[in-house]
């Protein structure tokens, strides 16, 4: 073929739209083939269990139907997966419903503990945005042995909970519970803490992400009916659809607590205004936080803005003596109570 | 070296630097091995380049000295290899830089530690220097920057820091080389056991940790009766620290 | 050593540590600051303690102001470069007229005296020391100029203001503030720039700033720029401004290289680095006069020498490999001109030629020695007089007669611009990619820091002289 510049760049372009086809992150042809293929019966049958599992723990009760709807495999494949599993014992119909037996729920457990683990993993130990650490975790938990769990247990110190909230079942298949309730269900003027952040859907756990919600932070209600749920925390003010506030599950606090009005993030600092460091918030992990940490950000420590910044952030804060830059999403994490 | 005067005062520091050879690179054959350790930012490799009449290059920048540098002189006869380590604000943290450090400290078995915090802010660095003062019992505390802290009306009692941390405090202005004899001495005397150090170890520790603590401490004790830092192995254990999990099934700690 | 009661101690630890909880680094690190805090009260006296000191506050909301910050920092960082490659134009050319046009010749005569071999002299002399020469004459001065002014800032503690600055810029591609420094650093040279990226103590972002240092245009590469536009983009405008307008070039060229920077830390950060872990903090150190004399003692032995070395030892080899290509002869044709045959078609492609790809093979060692290997190469493959023989680099003094050689060499205005954007975009020179092993230990970041690059590289002069002959 003789060059001609028009046919040089018609063939370039219609490469790299091959290349982008096959290779997009997550939708790439390559990706979605190389899954399926990847996504034998021990998936399936895993991946039938924990849902078993979820199931059970919120009261509900399953059968085929709601089984196939959940699930996203091939239906002749779901079917051969239970015949299986009834067979080896792991599950049992009662009439219609499925139901899991005691082996079945150990393994259910087991799968649970991999997946809450590597999502704990994935937050203290790597740099994954929050809206990837489900996905990832729903690929790992098939894949770790049993020895590479303890191994990764051990390495990231027994973690009793995964960054969500949700309690990690112990080796032995113990279980915390989480403590409290949806949102939702709580009266105005109740003071509770946030205890757990749900992370599926997706679409509502980014909009929670978006609101910079932080667990473990404490709140009042301000505002509950069915349009909108208002509620003040770490002072500052959030409004939430009833839909996603439902995702938050907030442990009440019994005893007469006032929420101090002086309580605010680190990035609600003014200049010239003084102010003492509360703590750090459990949105802080890993690495960010120990730095944090040394570098003195810790209860009690004074601290004052030293220096506005041009473009608006990162500020310098004056703690212990020195000036240290923070930006602004850090800024938040850390919580203040000004003088 | 000048001997025939020694013995009018043994001493005197300011005499005594009369007996300091700075060695540069050469360190073979010596007889300490001493740590240089402390915060970025505090004049660290300025005392280092006084100690050995080195010219190793810092910047006003934290995190400058990745690599360690070694150089040495010689005090009185003895021959003294002084290992720069890089600057860190902890040791408690996972980064390269310190893990390098921690790991010479206490795998380097080094005589004596020198820590050098800046008199300005000493609050800060002396999260470091208790830290270190959990590994070792060998250090003596290096207060550089004096001349600027004098200009920001700062006072430091040396006594009582020194009791406080059980260590010997010298001040020191390493820009001037002011001070840098009293230290030469003073790291003689700690190698020599003229001074015998009795480091602070942390106190303000909360109930239910103390307890863990000192049961794990009890246990580490019975099986190596001769360990200097139980303690801090305790908190590195707790910390699930898998460094220290796997030197101490190596028996590297002791 | 029993094995069994180490393994009930660190069983034991697991079991404490589920009681106590997850707070242990927490309560630890707090305890360690409260006990700081007794100490402290107990021998320290302060006047104030909060206040930091005055002269430092004074100068800090100077230069972090926002009218002052941005102008302050583009000053000083044009100065520096003004100096740098104003400062750096005398020593080159003594450099050059001692090195390479004095003790060449009697180098060759003085071989020629004891009658050494032809292949000896030529691959010695022709080869290896003309190579060595010409990465010293070229790369010693700016570097002697830059360095020691960038290590004074540093010292006087300005840099860290300017990582202030900026950090949120380089927050929006994902990168860190002190990036701006490395990144400056890459100006003077891309080896010391990616040492430089030490100070990042985030692994993400210090991987994205060793990555990305090749898009600063660094001093190997400045000359051949300004060589390039004063011939072809000056020859555009009257003469009068071509000067000026060459001068433009080049500087768009260096933007168009930030440009890149941004952008590809964005991509990065979004791609295959989206997993490291990525943390911040910037401490802001006090302002400390610097020592002039010590600082430039220093700045020359850690930075200038020890990069000037690694450029030689890869630079001799290089030289070597230019003299032995030209002269060793398969059939009745030399490997160099058998190479740019061949390499001739997709050159065009590109909107290059065949001798500019053979010359950044072989000058990967040292972008110093590109223009001199183009010139030796463009006239070994026309066959024009000039230059002194085979596989022997050589500069005009001249710029019309390096001109007349180039087009000779078929060059067009698409040729230049695409040199120039090909310059900027390709692979590291070696020192840059043996360095950048030594800071990552990994060769799968080396690998990709060097080939990304060029493959960008070849996307763009692709687009360019296909757009170019569309529309030309």
């Amino acid at each position: 073929m003789a060059y001609n510049p028009i046919t040089a760049l018609i063939l370039f372009f219609v490469f790299s739209a091959l290349l982008y086809v096959l290779f997009r992150p997550v939708k790439g042809w390559f990706w979605i083939f190389k899954k399926n293929v990847s996504s034998n019966e021990k998936i399936i049958i895993e991946d039938i269990l924990k849902q078993l599992y979820h199931f059970e723990n919120s009261g509900n009760k399953v059968d085929m139907k709601t089984l196939v709807q959940v699930l996203d495999f091939n239906n002749n494949r779901i079917v051969e997966a239970i015949k299986k599993m009834t067979i080896n014992d792991l599950i049992y119909f009662e009439s219609d419903v499925l139901k899991l037996t005691e082996s079945g729920r150990e393994y259910a457990l087991r799968i649970v503990r991999v997946h809450r683990l590597w999502e704990r993993y994935l937050a203290d130990r790597t740099g994954f945005s929050k809206t990837e650490w489900h996905d990832r975790a729903e690929l790992m938990e098939h894949q770790l042995s049993h020895d590479e769990t303890e191994k990764l247990a051990a390495h990231l110190g027994n973690p009793k909970y995964d960054p969500h909230g949700d309690p990690i079942p112990t080796k032995t298949g113990k279980i915390a519970k989480v403590k409290g309730v949806e949102l939702p269900l709580l009266s105005v003027n109740t003071v509770g803490r946030i205890t757990h952040i749900e992370d599926e859907p997706e679409v509502i756990y980014k909009q929670i992400l978006a609101e910079n919600i932080h667990i473990g932070s404490l709140l009042r209600v301000i505002e509950n009916n069915t349009t909108r749920i208002v509620f003040e925390s770490e002072g500052e003010e959030f409004k939430l659809a009833p839909i996603v506030a439902a995702n938050l599950t907030v442990a009440p606090i019994e005893k007469e607590v006032v929420l101090e009005d002086n309580i605010a993030r680190l990035s609600g600092l003014k200049e010239n205004e003084t102010a003492k460091i509360i703590g750090i918030s459990k949105e802080s992990r890993g690495e960010s936080r120990r730095r944090l940490l040394d570098l003195g950000f810790v209860k009690g420590a004074d601290i004052t803005i030293d220096l506005l910044n041009p473009l608006g952030e990162p500020h310098a804060y004056l703690i212990k003596g020195t000036s240290i830059a923070l930006r602004k999403n850090q800024a938040a994490k850390i919580l203040i109570k000004k003088n | 070296m000048d001997a025939k005067l020694k013995s009018t005062c043994e001493t005197c520091a300011h005499f005594n630097a009369d007996g300091l050879k700075k060695l540069g690179i050469r360190t073979d054959n010596f007889d300490f091995v001493v740590a240089l350790a402390g915060n970025p930012n505090t004049g660290k490799s300025t005392v280092f380049n006084a100690l050995t009449g080195l010219r190793q290059h810092t910047g006003n920048w934290p995190g400058k000295t990745v690599t360690r540098a070694e150089g040495g002189f010689e005090y009185n006869n003895q021959k003294y290899k002084l290992v720069d380590l890089p600057g860190t604000y902890s040791l408690l943290s996972t980064s390269e830089d310190e893990e390098a450090a921690r790991d010479f400290i206490l795998f380097g078995k080094p005589n004596v530690t020198v820590i050098v915090v800046d008199a300005n802010r000493l609050e800060r660095n002396l999260n470091l220097v208790l830290q270190i003062l959990e590994i070792t019992d060998k250090a003596v505390l290096c207060l550089n920057l004096m001349d600027e802290a004098k200009r920001n009306n700062i006072s430091i009692d040396q006594r009582t820091l020194s009791r406080d941390l059980g260590i010997p405090v010298v001040a020191a202005s390493a820009r001037y080389n002011e001070g840098i004899p009293e230290l030469i001495h003073t790291i003689s005397e700690v190698v020599n056991g003229t001074i015998i150090c009795k480091p602070h170890r942390i106190k303000n520790v909360p109930e239910n940790i103390e307890v863990a603590v000192k049961k794990l401490t009890t246990e580490i004790e019975k099986e190596f009766p001769n360990i200097p830092n139980s303690r801090w192995i305790a908190f590195r254990l707790l910390e699930g620290d898998a460094q220290i999990i796997k030197a101490l099934k190596q028996g590297e700690l002791v | 050593m029993n094995h069994k009661n180490i393994d009930n101690i660190i069983e034991l630890s697991n079991e404490l540590r589920w009681q106590i909880g997850d707070d242990f680094h927490d309560n630890l690190t707090e305890s360690i600051y409260a006990d700081a805090a007794d100490i402290v009260k107990d021998s320290v006296q302060i006047e104030n303690s909060q206040r930091r000191f005055r002269l430092d506050a004074r100068i800090d909301k100077i230069v972090t102001s926002k009218t002052f910050g941005f102008p302050i920092m583009f000053l000083i960082l044009g100065i520096v470069l003004w100096l740098t490659i104003i400062g750096a134009n005398y020593p080159s050319s003594l450099l050059a007229d001692i090195l390479l046009d004095t003790i060449h010749p009697s180098l060759k005569s003085g071989a020629a005296s004891i009658q050494m071999p032809w292949w000896l002299s030529g691959f010695l002399i022709d080869g290896v020391y003309l190579a060595v020469a010409w990465v010293i004459a070229v790369m010693l001065p700016p570097m002697a100029i830059f360095f020691p002014m960038f290590t004074l800032l540093e010292d006087f503690g300005y840099l860290p203001r300017v990582a202030f600055n900026l950090d949120n810029l380089f927050k929006k591609s994902g990168a860190h503030g002190k990036q701006a420094l490395t990144m400056s650093m890459g100006f003077g040279c891309n080896a010391a720039g990616v040492v430089a990226t030490r100070i990042i103590d985030s692994p993400r972002e210090r991987l994205i700033a060793i990555i990305t240092n090749n898009f600063s245009l660094c001093n190997g590469r400045w000359p051949t720029q300004i060589l390039i536009a004063t011939i072809f983009i000056g020859a555009l405008v009257p003469s009068a401004v071509s000067s000026l307008a060459a001068l433009l070039a080049v500087i768009g060229i260096a933007l168009l290289g930030m440009v890149f920077m941004f952008a590809v830390s964005w991509v990065l950060s979004k791609t295959v680095l989206k997993g490291e872990v990525s943390t911040f903090n910037l401490e802001l150190p006090p302002y400390r006069p610097p020592r002039f004399w010590k600082t430039i003692y220093t700045s020359l032995i850690d930075r200038t020498l020890i990069v000037l070395w690694r450029a030689v030892v890869f630079a001799a080899p290089a030289g070597a490999v230019i003299w032995l290509i030209s002269n060793i002869y398969i059939g009745n044709e030399s490997i160099a001109a058998w190479a740019i045959h061949s390499f001739d078609g997709f050159g065009f492609i590109l909107g290059l030629n065949g001798v500019i790809l053979l010359a950044y093979i072989v000058a990967i060692p040292a972008n110093e020695i590109v223009i001199p290997t183009i010139l030796m190469l463009t006239v070994l493959v026309t066959g024009i007089s000039a230059g002194s023989g085979a596989g022997v680099m050589f500069e005009l003094d001249s710029v019309n007669a390096t001109a007349d050689i180039l087009k000779a060499g078929g060059w067009t205005l698409l040729t230049a611009i695409n040199l120039m954007l090909f310059s900027l975009l390709h692979n590291p020179c070696s020192t840059t990619i043996y360095t950048i092993y030594k800071e990552t230990k990994s060769i799968k970041w080396t690998v990709f820091a060097s080939v990304m690059p060029v493959v960008l590289g070849f996307i763009v002069t692709f687009l360019v002289a296909q757009f170019w002959r569309l529309l030309a």
